[in-house]
């Protein structure tokens, strides 16, 4: 299990994460999501042990991950910066990391090298940036560790790596239980490969949820009734948004679809039209119920 | 067989329930067969393993399908009833929407008679 407890981390005087409270249990595939700059990679770098946080807690089963050599060799963190490795090829890089990691498997390296075919004695700045990208990869699956961390996870993977690296998902989380922190500013993406995500704005949390409970929580309602009705007239459902067109009113109104339809049933409409918001729409509507410019997350 | 729409607003576990009630309805599942394992509906959908899990959960529970550790999830003898029931509720309550939308009694029969119609089409070309 992941712990962040009131979790600060400034840069001179900058606030990359500002009071950050998280926990993601063992098994889960998380996603985090936000625009650029509000502080997915800050929490993948405290995770790693990367970073030092300035104020409150980073966990990681209830151990603190800085400076632990222990904890840090359950995290691999994929991430989107490999010039560090520029002067190794594959070979080296299975026989650095395999020195590291204790799980180290040799068997799902060349399993998936096997599939991918990577020359193993070429230099890694002769790579393609795709071929970098699938090297870390490939490495970091084979590390075995208990968590693993991938930063714009798929960026630079072709569709036929990224097949390959979801069924290692698949096959890792199912025989040892891993954890996945994805952060991606790509919703479509979470929404396949997550069932909990978390979203971030300028070093806070906005909020964090199941991905199945997010969908369909909140209704896009078209609506006309005998009498004219106003924004106060549905003052006890939780509106979001409110517009009105002549005789028709379009309404964002959070909550269950019966709940509302029940209610709404109650001031009888002419007209009566629901659908739930897609996944994005509804972290768009979130966002901009907390006073936040959306423009950023889409 | 088990296809899902990853852009659908309708949650991914929803859907594969649907799915299988579905594939039971048509017959295409009958009582005593199994079902893929978690791991292989996960990854041919490309989908979160632990999403395929709740699905089946909800199916258990619903006594859709049964589970024999070790040896996979089969589908139930009982359930064609219980889908059916569950299906004619849907209509009822379907049904009810529409009247009370204003359409016509007339209108929803002609409606039906042209939706059986597909849907018999539907699984002649299945």
């Amino acid at each position: 299990m992941i712990e962040l407890k009131n979790v600060r981390m400034c840069f001179d005087d900058f606030n990359a994460l500002d009071g950050v409270d998280l926990t993601i249990p063992e098994g889960t595939a998380f996603g985090l999501l936000g625009s650029n700059g509000a502080g997915k990679s800050t929490i993948l770098r405290l995770l790693s042990g990367v970073y030092k946080q300035t104020e409150g807690e980073v966990l990681i089963d209830g151990k603190p991950v800085y400076d632990n050599v222990e904890e840090k060799s359950r995290v691999f963190f994929i991430n989107d910066e490999t010039v560090q490795f520029g002067n190794m090829t594959l070979t080296d890089m299975r026989k650095y990391y395999r020195g590291f990691y204790p799980k180290f498997s040799d068997e799902t390296f060349d399993k998936l090298n096997g599939v991918i075919k990577l020359p193993e004695n070429k230099r890694l700045d002769k790579f393609s940036k795709g071929m970098k990208r699938q090297a870390i990869v490939i490495t970091g699956l084979a590390c075995c560790t208990d968590y693993l961390l991938l930063d714009e996870a798929f960026d630079g993977l072709d569709p036929t790596m990224r097949i390959i690296v979801k069924r290692m998902l698949v096959d890792a989380m199912l025989d040892r239980k891993l954890t996945t922190i994805i952060s991606s500013h790509n919703l479509k993406e979470i929404n396949e490969v997550c069932d909990t995500a978390a979203l971030l704005h300028q070093g806070k949390l906005l909020f964090n949820r199941d991905l199945d409970s997010v969908k369909g929580s909140i209704q896009k309602v078209q609506a006309a009734f005998e009498e004219e009705v106003t924004e106060k007239d549905f003052e006890g459902l939780n509106v979001l948004h409110f517009e009105r067109n002549q005789s028709i009113v379009y309404i964002i109104i959070k909550g269950e679809e019966s709940e509302i339809r029940a209610e709404l049933e109650k001031k009888k409409p002419k007209v009566l039209d629901m659908i739930p918001l897609t996944l994005e729409e509804v972290f768009i509507y979130e966002m901009e119920g907390m006073g936040y410019d959306y423009n950023g997350i889409r | 067989m088990y296809t899902i729409d990853l852009q659908s607003r309708t949650p991914i576990y929803e859907q594969l329930y649907k799915k299988v009630v579905e594939l039971i309805l048509k017959d295409e599942l009958k009582a005593g067969d199994k079902l893929p394992s978690v791991r292989e509906l996960a990854k041919s959908l490309g989908v979160n393993p632990n999403t395929v899990s709740k699905a089946f959960q909800l199916l258990e529970r619903d006594k859709v399908i049964y589970s024999l550790a070790g040896r996979g999830s089969f589908v139930s003898e009982i359930n064609a009833d219980s889908v059916k029931e569950k299906a004619l509720a849907d209509f009822d309550n379907a049904a009810a929407e529409a009247l009370k939308a204003g359409l016509t009694r007339r209108e929803l029969i002609e409606r039906l008679d042209g939706g059986v119609k597909a849907g018999e089409n539907h699984e002649q070309t299945s």
